[in-house]
């Protein structure tokens, strides 16, 4: 999938295309949810699912307190991550900036939903009614959709509007008919809609006379969506905002909290167990086969066992997160679409050359393929390190530095196995190698963690670093201590070397497990919301703009 | 979603009138039949004055008519047992059966005369929303003016949650039944905790929202002055959060500054000399110093130098001097009267400087918690943005700008304490010039004042110099000694007058407080033997709510409009389903100028149609109205009350007649077609007579509404009228005519509030009265209850009685402190409270619980729940498990002012009783 400059480029017209923005006019609005309940009728969202909603964020400490309301949803990013990720190009954008979601394609695996910073994608499973499961109103039944159940959901800027009212001849953002619902409704005209390309456009004048931001521009996405907060003419440039606008939370002398309001940052919930299963077996598996393809060749080992048993834990991990897709019909099939950006179409492929290379090892015996299927085990580790590097909204998943701590967890997870099953069954010189190797794997991973967490720690939701560094001494003392002192106690003491290197390699493995499923499931909180300046409320002595505010950050 | 092409699609237009900012208009999508949108009504977007938007409660109106909860048939109750803890028995029946039940009850009351033993009507009414159900009730109101004398007076919720004060006085001071900024001249505003952005409609929020952000010049600059930051606090340039129920002395140190800190000349003394009574001369007494020939007013003219009467000719009153009046005469209470010689008197200007003198900013600080620089730095900021002298064109009219006003909100303007903000307000208008006037304090309508479609008409000369007023008579020939409703509103309390509002504005909490003790020389007051109830929950929504579900249980026959089962209704004998908003047909008018913040440059008619069909057996209200009057032998008056226009509409004018025959039984469309066809004529004086089909299709018809009228300065001055300000001698008078008159029945248990009849209001320690209230009445010790507790409004629900719509439950919790009750997030962690935790909330009354949400922007020694709570029957509601104060606050004499109003507060205590899941909003 195509940016969308390079859309542009493409596309006859060039600048001329409309591009499509919202702006919130924060000095206006009052948080009355208006525009929720409108996008819920014109779009006819079930209960718990709000393309719009609006903020209430308070800042400050009494009684110098500031509330400000703030209009989120879907913000039709220039660079969208999710249609990056999206393994299915389900997601996808139109020449206009409209990021739009194919219902028939999606598979629901809910990557676009932890890839966006904004948290603006839903996705239920089953049908909701207001009054419960059998009680379907009238209204309900007359707008069911069922092309939502399973598959990503979010705000089209109601795109069909916009298109039947250009068809018409109408002007999105000026003639309500081609208008998105929510600014229709707003009681305080503090949405506006239109065409940013345009100069004279209604929102280009709002954005030329009055100062504004964008959310989390740090991540890269130059949003769709713009944020009014004072009068007058931008004076600093928005790195210039970022830079000096954040009140430091640090300054805040009061205990952390968990939620609060849903603006702070807070555990996803699109990836739970079930995908921590992939990369725990995934990374095992592949770990496994590098393991079993190098070290096998040193005899005593047999080659095509360890293969066999390295493709069975890849296929539990896939397995287990085809389980986590919410259309597990289409996932085979579409989750093949997105090879260009997508990294979890490029572990599938990958996947789907290692599986049967593997079988096809064991099957004919020919241990020399699983040579070839080490090679792709170490792809197939690298495109777990990128799939999570690739989540844009989780910051503890979005880290560069993840993806070597993924590739030295996952080889060091599969040589912890190797070496504690080759202990048990095939005591030699390839399982004592592979213990030393599987130490100075260990090695390479606390480095690995210790340059993720630092480099975490520049800028990180609180609670994520609470709980990495909750969990730090699992891998310090469980997965490099512990093995390390195993393993000089095997070479050391030949009467133990069995037990200690089953016990060495296996806490060496179970360290790798538990930081993943703590990286996936505990320390996975989303990017939260953040305010660049909190809005000035008419004029006068204390009613300026404040400082920026993103709470919840260290 | 746009339909597909198989679908039918149609949108109708029609009328959002939930809460009492209100109407808006907007239409409904109509799928295959089916109601599935709401949407603004973009076809009025120049007529009306939020263009044609509505609030977020409009759109919970879909899953109303469809709610699965609903009432599908009428229903009669089996248990003559009632109470909370009974099963009510409701069974189906038919309509037939429950009218003539209803008829047969009524009969029998018809059969015995109007009023029982007690000299009280046998049939009582209550209906909620702040007058808002009558836009719902279609032709009801011809029903019951067909009936005869209706107690109206049970509360059930006005007094204790309306703006009760503001009611009386502004009526009162200038037809103000509410009071409001001229927001788009305005430029700075202090708003002693109005709530606009929650309870001023889209009219409010709009108006606001393009005062903040002029594009010709500074945006208006609002102080918020509450003890908890509400909506609009979050929406204002200054929070000041202040002690509860301290806001007089805030105001009264206001006062002190214009009028001892700044000179005089920086203050409107043209208005003041010319609009108001400052200049009237007041006797030793404390009653004015007439003329003893003509007894009008003196005041001091300084072209002669001699008293004269307020209205001669040519005179200059002068505000301040020494004057000696050589020959005057005070008129006292029940007709006492000293005549002085040589007299040597003060101004009401100078009384009231002497009044203030000691109320200084740093004697305010202290009590309200409110550093002194700040409540200077506000006053003369308010001064300096009055601009006194500036004008302004309206309409061809020049008139005073004054771009400042005060604005009050409820817990400040009702229950002790509220007369004196009222008249602190008021005063600080006049003060600058700014009362009724462009950019200043604006009244919205009458409800007190007749003819209630306008201001301006309500304006008449009285005595003294000033409107006249509908005061209950005080006098010991005419005092209404024996009350003619079970609040006893016209006996109680005179300024309460006699419209049809006056009822439901009186004490309204004594009539419940009375069906179970009646006071020293009262007689205790009999239960109504029929009572309706619509769109009102008394059980949830009053104070005291145990009591009244207690009392309503021994009510002998109570028919209940019914929209789903809920606390009220489930002591109720018959219920009754009506068609829901998106269902009936009624017209309304819509215009001129409305509470909040509804300020027309249009007026005229609404329609409300049926957008949907019903899923229930439910009838339209004007139908359910025939029947009652032909079940009751009433169909000619029913048929005479609509023609003179009970319903909204009067049938007839000068060159029309739309008449209904009285005799004759019209169905619902004939009626509203002839309503429509008065309503067509009537906005055209005639030349149009289009009817129903014309409404259904454009949804509303208008005609121009005069800006000049949003003003009542330019009436008052074209009929040489002043504004009775800043001296209360009417009041007073008042006041110890009707101290006489109870004492002469021996009756002292309303002596607290007769001492509120001053003529300047001095500063009482409210907080103090509130606690020792409690003490009192319920042998505690209140250090034990260190919390006030109070509530706010919320967009979402007021009004609304829509507790029960899950789409407003889910939108509504995005909005802090919906989910439970908001403290102090520092207090909090002082007491080992964390975010979520369950807290059992006592007041000396009783006890609730509910979830903490912690939040900097409340006072340390304040806890607030929004909305009211704390359902037990309705449907959905009964599961939120949000607590609600109503069942906290007891009803008091004691806390009761002279209006008869209470206020939302009540000291409490709190325990945790078990830590909650981390985010408790």
């Amino acid at each position: 999938m195509t940016s969308l400059s390079d859309l542009r480029a493409a596309t006859a017209g060039g600048d001329s295309l409309p591009r499509w923005g919202m702006i919130a006019d924060l000095r206006r609005c009052v948080g009355c949810q208006t525009c929720t309940a409108a996008c819920k009728h014109t779009n006819a969202t079930p209960p718990g699912v709000q393309w719009r909603r609006v903020l209430d964020v308070e800042t400050g400490d009494f009684p110098h307190v500031t509330r400000t309301f703030v209009p989120i949803g879907c913000q039709h990013c220039e660079d969208p991550p999710c249609m990056h990720v999206c393994p299915s190009t389900a997601t996808g954008q139109r020449a206009d900036g409209i990021v739009t979601i194919d219902y028939d394609i999606c598979i629901g695996c809910a990557y676009c939903a932890v890839a966006c910073p904004y948290q603006a994608r839903y996705k239920i499973d089953k049908p909701l009614f207001a009054y419960g499961r059998n009680r379907r109103m009238n209204n309900e039944a007359q707008r069911e959709m069922p092309e939502r159940i399973g598959v990503a959901q979010k705000c089209t800027f109601c795109s069909d509007r916009v298109d039947a009212g250009l068809e018409k001849g109408l002007t999105p953002g000026v003639d309500p008919e081609a208008t998105p619902a929510c600014v229709n409704s707003c009681i305080a005209t503090a949405l506006s809609f239109g065409d940013l390309n345009d100069a004279n456009s209604n929102v280009s004048v709002l954005l030329r006379e009055n100062k504004s931001f964008r959310m989390h521009q740090e991540v890269g996405t130059h949003p769709g969506f713009h944020y009014i907060w004072e009068a007058g003419h931008d004076e600093g440039t928005a790195q210039e905002m970022l830079d000096t606008g954040y009140e430091p939370s640090e300054a805040r002398d009061e205990p952390l909290r968990p939620i609060v309001g849903g603006v702070e940052p807070w555990l996803q919930r699109h990836w739970d167990w079930r995908a921590a299963m992939n990369f725990i077996c995934g990374g095992t598996g592949a770990g496994l086969m590098i393991a079993g393809g190098f070290l096998g060749t040193m005899g005593g080992v047999p080659q095509t066992l360890v293969t066999l048993a390295a493709v069975g834990f890849v296929c539990l991990g896939l397995f287990m997160v085809f389980l986590e897709t919410g259309r597990p019909l289409r996932a085979p099939i579409n989750v093949f679409f997105h090879a260009a950006t997508s990294w979890m179409t490029r572990e599938a492929m990958v996947g789907a050359l290692l599986v049967p290379l593997g079988l096809l090892c064991f099957l004919t015996g020919w241990g020399w393929l699983s040579l070839p299927a080490a090679l792709l085990a170490a792809g197939y580790l690298y495109c777990q390190g990128r799939i999570l590097e690739q989540a844009k909204g989780i910051p503890a998943w979005r880290e560069k530095r993840i993806v070597p701590l993924i590739a030295a967890t996952g080889l060091t997870e599969g040589l912890g196995l190797f070496t504690a099953a080759g202990a048990l069954f095939f005591p030699g010189d390839a399982v004592l190698a592979g213990a030393i190797v599987m130490v100075l794997a260990a090695v390479a991973r606390a480095v690995a963690w210790s340059a993720y967490l630092r480099a975490l720690r520049r800028g990180a939701p609180t609670l994520t670093l609470r709980v990495l560094n909750g969990h730090a001494y699992v891998l310090l003392i469980g997965g490099l201590i512990v093995p390390l002192a195993l393993v000089t106690i095997g070479v050391m003491v030949p009467a133990f070397t069995a037990w200690v290197l089953l016990a060495g390699g296996l806490a060496a493995a179970a360290a790798g497990w538990i930081l993943k499923f703590v990286i996936v499931t505990k320390a996975s909180y989303n990017q939260g919301f953040a305010l660049v300046r909190t809005p000035e409320r008419g004029t006068g002595t204390g009613g300026g703009a404040g400082v920026g505010i993103k709470p919840g950050w260290s | 979603m746009s339909g597909s092409a198989s679908k039918s699609v149609k949108k109708v237009p029609t009328y959002c009138y939930q809460c009492v900012a209100g109407p808006d208009l907007l239409t409904v999508t109509v799928e295959d039949g089916v109601a599935t949108e709401v949407e603004p009504n973009f076809a009025c977007a120049d007529v009306h004055p939020a263009a044609g938007r509505v609030c977020v409660k409009a759109f919970g109106l879909v899953q109303k008519s469809y709610n699965p909860n609903r009432i599908a048939t009428p229903m009669k109750r089996t248990n003559p047992v009632k109470g909370k803890d009974q099963d009510p028995g409701f069974v189906p029946i038919t309509w037939d059966e429950a009218l003539d039940l209803i008829a047969s009850k009524l009969n029998q009351a018809k059969s015995m005369g109007p009023t029982d033993e007690s000299g009280y009507p046998r049939v009582a009414a209550s209906f909620g929303g702040g007058g808002t159900p009558t836009a719902y009730m279609g032709t009801l109101p011809a029903f019951l003016s067909a009936w005869g004398p209706i107690d109206f007076g049970f509360g059930s919720g006005q007094g204790v949650k309306c703006y009760h004060s503001e009611h009386l006085y502004g009526e009162l001071w200038h037809r103000a039944f509410t009071v409001c900024p001229d927001t788009p001249h305005c430029d700075y505003v202090i708003s002693f905790g109005g709530n606009v952005e929650a309870s001023g409609g889209v009219c409010g929020v709009k108006r606001y929202a393009d005062a903040r952000t002029r594009d010709d010049g500074p945006g208006i600059k609002r102080v918020q002055v509450e003890p908890h930051m509400s909506v609009t606090g979050a929406c204002s340039t200054e929070w000041v959060p202040i002690k509860p129920k301290t806001d007089p002395a805030f105001m009264l140190a206001m006062v002190h500054v214009l009028l001892h800190e700044v000179p005089l000349e920086r203050l409107d003394v043209d208005f003041l000399r010319d609009s108001t009574s400052a200049p009237y001369l007041v006797g030793r007494f404390g009653f004015y110093m007439r003329d003893p020939e003509t007894r009008k007013p003196l005041i001091w003219d300084g072209v002669t130098g001699r008293a004269v009467p307020f209205d001669t000719p040519g005179a200059v009153p002068v505000l301040s001097a020494p004057f000696l009046v050589k020959d005057g005469l005070e008129v006292g209470a029940d007709g006492a009267e000293w005549r002085h010689v040589d007299e040597r008197c003060d101004s009401a200007f100078e009384k009231l400087k002497a009044h203030v003198k000691d109320y200084t900013p740093l004697w305010a600080s202290e009590i309200c918690g409110v550093d002194a620089k700040t409540i200077r730095r506000i006053t003369l900021e308010y001064l300096d943005a009055a601009r006194v002298g500036a004008t302004i064109d309206i309409e061809g009219r020049t008139l005073p700008l004054r771009p400042v006003a005060i604005t009050l909100g409820k817990t400040v303007n009702n229950g002790w304490g509220g007369f004196d903000c009222c008249w602190a307000r008021t005063l600080i208008a006049c003060l600058l010039g700014a009362l009724e006037v462009p950019g200043g304090t604006l009244g919205t309508t009458v409800r007190l004042n007749r003819p209630a479609t306008s201001r301006q008409a309500s304006v008449k000369p009285g005595e003294d110099g000033f409107m006249d007023y509908p005061m209950n008579p005080t006098d010991r020939d005419n005092w209404m000694a024996q009350p003619d409703v079970r609040n006893a509103n016209r006996t109680l309390i005179p300024l309460v007058a006699n419209s049809p509002w006056s009822q439901a504005l009186g004490p309204t909490h004594l009539a419940w407080m009375m069906q179970d003790d009646a006071p020293d020389h009262w007689t205790k007051s009999t239960p109504p033997e029929v009572w309706f109830v619509y769109r009102t929950n008394p059980v949830i929504s009053f104070w005291d709510t145990e009591k009244i579900g207690r009392t309503i249980a021994r009510f002998p026959f109570t028919v209940a409009f019914a929209y789903t089962p809920d606390e009220t209704n489930h002591m109720a004998d018959v219920l009754l389903p009506d068609c829901t908003d998106l269902e009936g047909l009624q017209l309304i008018r819509i215009g001129g100028t409305k509470y909040f913040e509804q300020y027309w440059k249009h007026q005229g008619f609404a329609l409300r149609q049926p957008a949907a069909t019903s899923p229930t057996d439910s009838r339209d209200f004007s139908w359910i109205a025939t029947e009652l009057a032909k079940r009751t032998g009433l169909l000619e008056a029913y048929n005479n009350a609509i023609n003179r226009g009970a319903h909204g509409v009067r049938l007839y004018g000068k060159d029309w007649d739309f008449s209904l025959e009285a005799h004759r039984e019209y169905s619902v469309e004939e009626i509203w077609d002839a309503s429509c066809r008065a309503a067509s004529a009537e906005l055209t004086g005639g030349a149009e007579t289009d009817g129903l089909d014309y409404y259904r299709r454009e949804g509303y018809r208008v005609t121009d509404f005069a800006q000049l009228d949003w003003y009542l300065y330019p009436t008052l001055k074209d009929q040489g009228l002043r504004f009775e300000m800043p001296y209360q001698e009417r009041l007073y008078r008042v006041g110890k005519q009707l101290a006489n008159r109870l004492h002469e029945r021996g009756i002292s248990w309303w002596d607290k509030q007769l001492e509120e009849y001053d003529p300047l209001p001095a500063w009482k320690d409210y907080p103090k009265l509130w606690e020792d209230a409690l003490e009192a009445n319920f042998q505690i010790d209140i250090k034990d209850y260190p919390f006030w507790l109070m509530t706010s409004r919320s967009m979402q629900y007021a009004w609304g009685g829509n507790a029960d719509i899950q789409m407003i439950k889910e939108v509504a919790d995005n909005v802090a402190g919906h989910k439970g009750v908001i403290m102090n997030t520092k207090r909090a962690h002082q007491m080992g409270i964390e975010e979520g935790d369950l807290l059992e909330i006592a007041s000396p009354l009783g006890a609730t619980k509910g979830h903490v949400v912690l939040r900097q922007g409340i006072r340390p020694d304040c806890l607030l729940m929004i909305g009211q709570f704390d359902h037990w029957k309705t449907p959905l509601a009964k599961t939120y498990h949000v607590p609600s104060m109503n069942k906290l606050m007891p009803m008091l004499i004691d806390l009761t002012d002279s209006t008869g109003s209470g206020s939302d507060l009540v000291k409490v205590k709190v325990t945790r009783l078990k830590r909650g899941r981390g985010a408790g909003r």
